[in-house]
């Protein structure tokens, strides 16, 4: 029941346009190109509204930010896709409690799910790197070296 | 592509902003301060994260994706905690700031019997504008104390800060609206996008019981401390439900839901903001079906003067604090510094509206030189009080309220 009509040859053709000009990143088909000159003063917005203003700096961490171990990459790269490393290494718990946190994550804060072994491997990690570690009320004695 | 690492931390920032400047800065009069002594730089090497933010103080960060920052005790003495000291508790990512405030718009809609959505100008014109001075205090305030660890932000006790917030009451636009008679509970809605940027996913929902939507000092805010609403704390407008979990006073307020049942949004379920009913064995998974909701937050006294680590010169300790009790009022708040074996009661002053912490003052003759831990337990007017240590322990870490202490040296 597929007919095709005029718009749908423009958007065709539009979009067949786009795609090579997008691909063509050596810019053969676009012919020589102006070189890039910075706009010497920026003409003076109209009292545009900055919707960043008042926010937090913005932050990103790197892989590098977990202790090294198996699984490190895997850990970063499914956790920090919402959450930064500190919450992470904020956390002393047993693999029984990070596999529920694993559970938290993706009923609660709907993260997307990663296969069995990553999981697996995931919860490794966690376990190794971040286990309970919480001491006695004295530990942290502001008078002791 | 953003910088990383604009939050900054080391040990120079630790000294400057806790050690010394903030604590000097922050505890009028500051005569009094010095006369009792410099606090000590503490001795650990790597220290907290500080928050280096415009218009905010070298808050503790406990997180920066989402950033959450509690206030250091030190820095909670004032009556009417300041805007740039007030603790930061987010869910989700930070929406961006609306080109015109007054027309940002709230819906109200579910068990009403005209759903409405109105413009904030028009909401402020509307409705009774009030203002109190009202309790603010993350559901999880006190996690930190829970051993082992619960599972969340490690908040100690600087999830908490008292504002004046000025805003219409909530009860007002619901009646307007007109509950039906099967309003059970309401469901919040705010603008700020999942971590993720899936702007199909709310980053939190929560809600509360009809009868706390309809108390008096359940407020709709649009102004903190008599500023607009800053970006950060949840402006242009959020809700204020006072001595209940933070999680329920929604920022940057778009919907409320009004439900036939108990609200079932994100935040709502399994063990989030939620008390194990039978207790557990602590650092057991527990069983997210026996398990109750938090609602008013519990008892707590906080010693704001002096510092934790503070050196004192002499043996004569003018202390002074604040303290707070969800749904009741404060009666009686009892200091120790013989780890509990004798208490002297403080001197606690009236709140000056309901929901607002209170303050406490005490003068102590400690014994001799030497090492003190001064404790400040506070009573309520149920006469419920704070346990020695953080009980109940639940797999999120709520109602972790101990008995608040001090470390002090006092010099020889």
């Amino acid at each position: 029941m597929t007919q095709l009509n005029i718009s749908h040859a423009v958007v065709i053709t539009l979009t067949a346009t786009f795609l090579l000009l997008g691909l063509d990143r050596a810019g053969e088909l676009r012919g020589p190109q102006p070189t890039y000159t910075p706009r010497a003063a920026p003409a003076a917005p109209a009292a545009v509204a900055d919707p960043d203003k008042g926010k937090p700096p913005p932050h990103n961490d790197t892989v590098d930010d977990l202790p090294d171990g198996k699984g490190r990459e895997v850990t970063f790269y499914s956790c920090t896709a919402c959450h930064g490393v500190a919450l992470i290494k904020a956390q002393g718990l047993t693999r029984d409690l990070w596999d529920s946190t694993f559970d938290l994550m993706l009923e609660r804060h709907k993260m997307v799910p990663v296969k069995a072994e990553e999981r697996a491997e995931i919860l490794d990690y966690l376990a190794e790197q971040f286990p309970p570690r919480r001491k006695g009320r004295n530990a942290d004695n502001p008078f002791l070296k | 592509m953003p910088k990383s690492g604009t939050i900054k931390s080391s040990r120079r920032n630790l000294l400057k902003g806790v050690g010394i400047a903030t604590v000097g800065a922050s505890l009028a009069p500051a005569g009094v301060a010095f006369a009792q002594g410099t606090p000590a730089a503490p001795s650990a090497a790597k220290g907290p994260k500080l928050l280096e933010m415009d218009g905010k103080a070298k808050l503790i960060v406990l997180g920066d994706k989402p950033l959450n920052a509690e206030t250091p005790a030190e820095m909670t003495d004032d009556d009417v905690t300041p805007i740039d000291r007030f603790f930061i508790r987010n869910n989700g990512l930070v929406p961006d700031a609306p080109a015109d405030a007054k027309a940002w718009k709230i819906k109200i809609d579910g068990e009403v019997e005209k759903p409405m959505e109105i413009a904030l100008g028009d909401l402020m014109s509307r409705f009774p504008n009030v203002s109190y001075k009202m309790m603010l205090e993350c559901g999880g305030n006190g996690r930190s104390f829970f051993s082992p660890e619960a599972r969340g932000n490690q908040w100690t006790n600087g999830g908490a800060g008292c504002a004046e917030w000025t805003g219409v009451r909530l009860a007002d636009v619901l009646k307007a609206a007109g509950v039906k008679p099967s309003a059970v509970y309401t469901g919040h809605y705010g603008a700020d996008p999942h971590l993720s940027g899936d702007a199909t996913k709310p980053s939190i929902s929560r809600g509360v019981p009809i009868a706390k939507a309809m108390e008096p000092h359940t407020l709709i805010v649009f102004k903190m401390n008599g500023k607009d609403l800053p970006l950060i704390h949840g402006g242009p407008v959020r809700l204020i439900v006072p001595g209940w979990a933070g999680s329920t006073s929604t920022k940057w307020l778009t919907r409320i839901w009004v439900r036939d049942k108990i609200h079932d949004g994100p935040g709502m379920g399994g063990f989030s903001y939620r008390l194990a009913k039978t207790p557990i064995v602590p650092g057991s998974k527990g069983d997210p079906k026996d398990t109750v909701i938090l609602e008013a937050m519990p008892v707590r006294a906080v010693i704001s003067f002096p510092a934790d680590g503070a050196k004192l010169a002499s043996r004569k300790l003018d202390l002074r604090g604040h303290a707070w009790a969800g749904e009741n009022e404060v009666k009686t708040v009892d200091i120790s510094t013989d780890y509990g074996v004798t208490w002297k009661p403080a001197k606690v002053d009236a709140p000056p509206n309901k929901y607002a912490w209170q303050r406490f003052t005490a003068s102590l003759d400690l014994p001799s030189a030497g090492y003190f831990e001064v404790w400040a337990k506070a009573t309520d007017s149920k006469g419920v009080t704070q346990p020695f240590v953080a009980g109940n322990w639940n797999p999120q870490g709520y109602g972790g309220n101990p008995i608040n202490r001090i470390r002090v040296l006092v010099a020889a």
